[in-house]
């Protein structure tokens, strides 16, 4: 049981990926190993987001204008990509949050029994 | 830190290398050798480092599989900083002023000292050659941004450049012969480094831009794919010029020279419209 519920966890964070992707670039621009480093460590070490997830997180986000990124002139070592949230990418953001308190105050009033 | 790129090219090997694809390959190259710096700093040693790196990517093909087919212009956009902008807002306003006093002086409604002529002249000159080297140092959509050395090296051959022409302003205005030595000096050395920079320039247009300049090359415009609309053109030109000259001819006879001008303007014109019609025809 352990185990599903591991993936049942890890199913639900999935769901959410742009939502927190934008949440972390919210605090400032970033690039990729820092925002995948940013979520494992939000999620105590666990790779529940795997990086290939997030490559694919950040095109639709660009596609969609959420986000924009920018190669960053790094003198030594490969270029990094630089990802910074747009205002519609905040706009988005404040949405996301939204519902998603809305909905975890339901799924709670769903599933947790009340004494 | 070799390891890395071998390992990453392996993972790519058999990818069709698109532009999109590439530069995804730099964005985990650039990852990758974060994540194995991290790993190493943990006592990893480093060919493990790189693997375990590698391995926790997962498949290649598909996440290349995952890229969105946008529009190239569109998913390789990139904006200018802000700080950019800044900076060249504020020396061309700075410049322009310089200038503005110059001009001023120049049609004699100020009469500015040797010194503050040479010292706007200097603020052109400087001025300018920071905008010019700071904008080829900015990536943009369609350019990878040029190096420190040879940006600046632009620079440089600018402020020079002005520098030479506002000397040899201020040597008309009154300054000594002698400082001519200084103008031909700064003159021939901008145009020396103009020349060498130019020469030795590579392309810095990036993948994707070059592969869009082909693909309009190819297609070219209405004419070169299609002789016969070019020759129609041709002839519908002939027979619009002869109507309007002999409008022309004719309203110059009756009404005189103050009207019949609009005849050769009205042929003109249609003429035009024409070009724009056959050039690009209506799409239904």
């Amino acid at each position: 049981m352990v185990q599903d519920s591991d993936a049942f966890a890890a199913d639900l964070l999935r769901g959410h990926t742009d939502t927190i992707v934008l949440g972390v670039l919210r605090r400032g621009e970033s690039y990729g190993f820092e925002i995948y480093k940013t979520i494992r460590d939000a999620t105590g070490g666990a790779h529940e987001i795997k990086e290939a997830t997030l490559y694919a997180a950040y095109r639709r986000l660009e596609k969609d204008g959420l986000v924009e990124s920018f190669w960053g002139d790094e003198t030594q070592g490969g270029r990094r990509k630089y990802y910074r949230i747009t205002d519609a990418g905040r706009a988005v953001y404040q949405r996301n949050v939204a519902a998603w308190i809305a909905t975890r105050d339901t799924i709670d009033s769903l599933l947790i029994e009340r004494h | 830190m070799t390891t890395i790129h071998r390992l990453l090219d392996e993972a790519f090997t058999g990818v069709d290398p698109t532009p999109d694809v590439l530069d995804l390959k730099d964005e985990i190259r650039a990852n990758l050798e974060a994540r194995v710096a991290e790993l190493e700093s943990s006592g990893t040693d480093s060919d493990a480092a790189a693997r375990r790196a590698i391995e926790e990517l997962g498949d290649v093909r598909a996440l290349v599989a995952e890229l969105p087919a946008a529009s190239p212009w569109n998913a390789h956009r990139v904006r200018p900083r802000p700080a950019f902008v800044v900076r060249t807002v504020v020396l061309s306003v700075v410049a322009a002023a310089a200038l503005a006093v110059l001009v001023t002086d120049g049609v004699g409604l100020l009469a500015l000292p040797t010194l503050a002529a040479a010292l706007a002249v200097t603020a052109v000159a400087l001025s300018l050659g920071v905008v010019v080297g700071d904008a080829l140092r900015q990536e943009t959509s369609t350019n990878y941004p040029m190096s420190p050395r040879r940006a600046s090296g632009y620079g440089v051959a600018t402020a020079a450049v002005l520098a030479a022409l506002g000397t040899g302003w201020l040597v008309l205005r009154g300054l000594e012969f002698p400082w001519l030595i200084l103008v031909g000096a700064l003159f021939l050395g901008g145009v020396a480094l103009f020349a060498g920079l130019g020469a030795s320039q590579t392309n810095r247009h990036k993948a994707w831009a070059l592969q869009q300049s082909e693909h309009y090359a190819e297609q070219g415009d209405r004419f070169t794919q299609d002789p016969a609309a070019a020759a129609r053109f041709g002839i519908y030109t002939l027979v619009i010029m002869v109507v309007a000259v002999v409008a022309f001819i004719v309203l110059t006879i009756a009404l005189g020279w103050a009207w019949s001008w609009l005849a050769l303007v009205a042929g003109f014109l249609v003429m035009m419209i024409v070009l724009a019609r056959m050039l690009f025809p209506p799409t239904r």
